[in-house]
């Protein structure tokens, strides 16, 4: 440990010899680095699996279930009621639900100002298939309409001001409803079950109610909907359930590979009695996508967010290139210093010992620099593209690789200087 | 103590080798105070730095008590550096920045010496050159003569058997050179080995003997009697 002191020592005194270069040595590296893992955050948020024990188990079936021909058409991401229906039929998953989301406006009564929500009109099993912790009361019994939601902790707490609220009634969009559970702090990042149009980058909804209440009180679905022959999406109440309106995505759990071809097989043959029906004029071409191909198959993997972390890997590459010339011209001006410790007896092993203390020290600077950087440009990211702020967020994980991260850049910093250092002649620096 | 056995040493450049030592056959005894004289460029300092082992040689021997240098390992030769070699150099080679006190721990640092032990040494060493007063100076704050003094006290606070001098009054003028020749003697009386590069012939008849090299071959080796020569 006293060792360690001395080189530290000796570190910071080959500091205060020139300060300059140094500084500039680290803030090169921490601006490389900073710039890097605040897009690196982003990308690692986008891409993470939100549910690791179940992204290989839940999946979303899509068929060609439309009332038109096209022969190398994909099927469509959105199903009408009666496709959900028939899908529903099977008892092969262990958890299903159909879903969309709509938008509505909260309050206590009539005389408060409403305030906007976001509303997710889905059915029982979407709580237990993506894991939403619950923090008061229960979920819907079965997939029967009622005036019945649940409320997100946050939306609990901005319109009731407590979250401890269950059996209180509130007006969702003039109609009244109580409050049967209220959510725990959830946020799947990405929210994956709602890939399509990129909407996994938005935050989870503030409002849950039954899917059959939406269609009855005719919520219009806010992102896609698609309708053929003489159906209208806005009379969703009357020709929803019977009509061509495509608006639902639907999500299965298959917990085996057994379940999976099974249900396989069963869409398959679904496809065979539909055709049969005269219902399914296309080629068959289902699909059966796992959670966390979902973002992939909708090609919803956003170009300019890749070029842009290739732009600031690039970015951080020069900057451990400069980084590295100045710390070559830091560790050349010490070279006499050097050859004098191994002249008086120091080994090469113990010269590499008290450069690696000065990469620590080096390390220890330059990871402050970044992560003051990374958080400034994480607030700018923040402030250009607010939708994005979810997966501007830190954690423990993120932290320890911005560490090692910045620990291997550092290295590789020193490393050709230090090597020239330990290996360079003693007895012409010793001369002069 | 010291045996070169046709020692040989080549400079090369893309264009042309320089023979900068050439058949050298040097016996050095334990305890002697050896002058090495000649012009500049005869190779004076090759011969010290490869008898300090800072730099490698291309034919013949050099054998330390007994055992030869060739081909140690790096740890080999900063162990043989460390335990049984001091170097004075004309340029002082002290760190600026750095006290007399930790200037002088610098070999014992890499002994692996504990902290008492250390402090033993430097405080024995600090006392020899007359500096201990001066111990938490930093070198800028002394004279040439004193900082030369600093760097005597680093090479003997290892308590080595050979001390290399590189024109250790080079740099002084002729009090202070007096005054360091007098410690470099007093330290050879305690049984120290010294071999010394110098230009000044008044020093070189001080030592006990005189190397003289010229154009990287031995001339003559002189043995002088200092005691005459003090007396004189």
């Amino acid at each position: 440990m006293e060792q360690l002191f001395y080189y530290l020592k000796v570190s910071w005194f080959s500091v205060k010899r020139a300060p300059l270069p140094y500084m500039l040595t680290v803030l090169i590296l921490s601006l490389g680095l900073g710039v890097f893992f605040s897009n690196a955050t982003f990308y690692y948020r986008m891409n993470s699996d939100p549910l690791p024990d179940k992204s290989d188990k839940l999946f979303f079936p899509m068929m060609m279930l439309v009332p038109y021909q096209c022969s190398d058409c994909k099927p469509p991401s959105v199903l009408s009621y009666s496709n959900v229906a028939k899908l529903a039929a099977s008892d092969i998953p262990s958890a299903k639900a159909a879903m969309y989301s709509a938008d509505g406006y909260l309050r206590q009564h009539a005389a408060q100002p409403p305030t906007p929500v976001t509303v997710r009109i889905t059915q029982r099993d979407f709580f237990s298939m993506f894991d939403v912790p619950l923090l008061h009361g229960s979920i819907w019994a079965d997939n029967q309409a009622r005036d019945e939601l649940l409320l997100s902790k946050a939306t609990a707490e901005k319109i009731l001001g407590r979250t401890d609220v269950v059996g209180q009634q509130l007006l969702l969009d003039d109609r009244l409803f109580t409050i049967i559970g209220v959510l725990d702090d959830w946020q799947m990042l990405p929210k994956l079950y709602d890939a399509y149009n990129r909407q996994y980058l938005n935050p989870a909804e503030d409002v849950y109610l039954p899917l059959e209440s939406g269609y009855d009180y005719n919520y219009l679905s806010n992102t896609n909907s698609s309708t053929y022959d003489d159906a209208d999406y806005r009379k969703l109440a009357t020709d929803g359930r019977t009509k061509a309106i495509h608006q639902l995505q639907y999500w299965v759990q298959l917990d085996t590979p057994a379940q999976q071809q099974a249900y396989r097989q069963f869409m398959a043959n679904l496809v065979t009695d539909e055709k049969a029906a005269g219902r399914h004029p296309s080629p068959e071409a289902n699909q059966l996508v796992m959670l966390r191909d979902i973002v992939r198959y909708f090609g919803g993997e956003s170009a300019d967010i890749k070029a842009f972390a290739i732009v600031t890997l690039l970015f951080l590459l020069v900057s451990v290139f400069n980084a590295s010339h100045l710390s070559l011209n830091r560790y050349l001006s010490n070279q006499y210093e050097f050859s004098l410790r191994r002249a008086l007896g120091a080994n090469r092993s113990q010269l590499q010992m008290q450069l690696l203390v000065d990469m620590s020290l080096m390390s220890t600077f330059t990871l402050a620099g970044a992560a003051i950087i990374a958080y400034g440009c994480t607030k700018l990211m923040n402030s250009l593209w607010p939708a994005n702020r979810l997966f501007a967020s830190w954690d423990v994980q993120l932290m320890l690789a911005l560490a090692v991260l910045t620990l291997f850049c550092s290295y590789l910093v020193t490393l050709y200087p230090s090597l020239r250092a330990s290996f360079g002649s003693l007895n012409k620096q010793l001369k002069e | 103590m010291i045996t070169l056995t046709n020692l040989g040493k080549i400079f090369r450049t893309e264009l042309i080798e320089t023979h900068a030592l050439r058949d050298v056959n040097l016996q050095v005894n334990e305890g002697e105070f050896a002058a090495l004289t000649g012009p500049s460029g005869s190779g004076k300092s090759t011969l010290l730095n490869i008898l300090g082992t800072l730099e490698s040689f291309d034919s013949g021997d050099y054998q330390l008590d007994g055992k030869s240098v060739k081909g140690l390992s790096d740890a080999a030769l900063s162990k043989l550096r460390n335990e049984k070699i001091g170097f004075i150099f004309q340029s002082f080679n002290l760190i600026k920045d750095f006290s007399i006190y930790d200037n002088i721990e610098l070999p014992l640092r890499y002994r692996g010496l504990n902290t008492a032990a250390r402090k033993q040494r430097i405080e024995q060493a600090l006392e020899l050159v007359g500096l201990h007063a001066r111990r938490d100076y930093l070198p800028g704050q002394l004279s040439g003569g004193q900082q030369q003094r600093v760097a005597i006290a680093r090479a003997i606070a290892g308590e080595p058997r050979i001390l290399l001098a590189d024109e250790p009054t080079g740099n002084l003028d002729s009090l202070m050179a007096r005054q360091v020749m007098e410690l470099l003697e007093q330290i050879n009386r305690q049984g120290c080995t010294i071999l010394m590069v110098t230009h000044d012939p008044d020093q070189a008849r001080r030592a006990g003997r005189n190397i003289q090299i010229i154009d990287g071959q031995l001339h003559d080796s002189t043995l002088y009697d200092p005691l005459a020569q003090h007396t004189a």
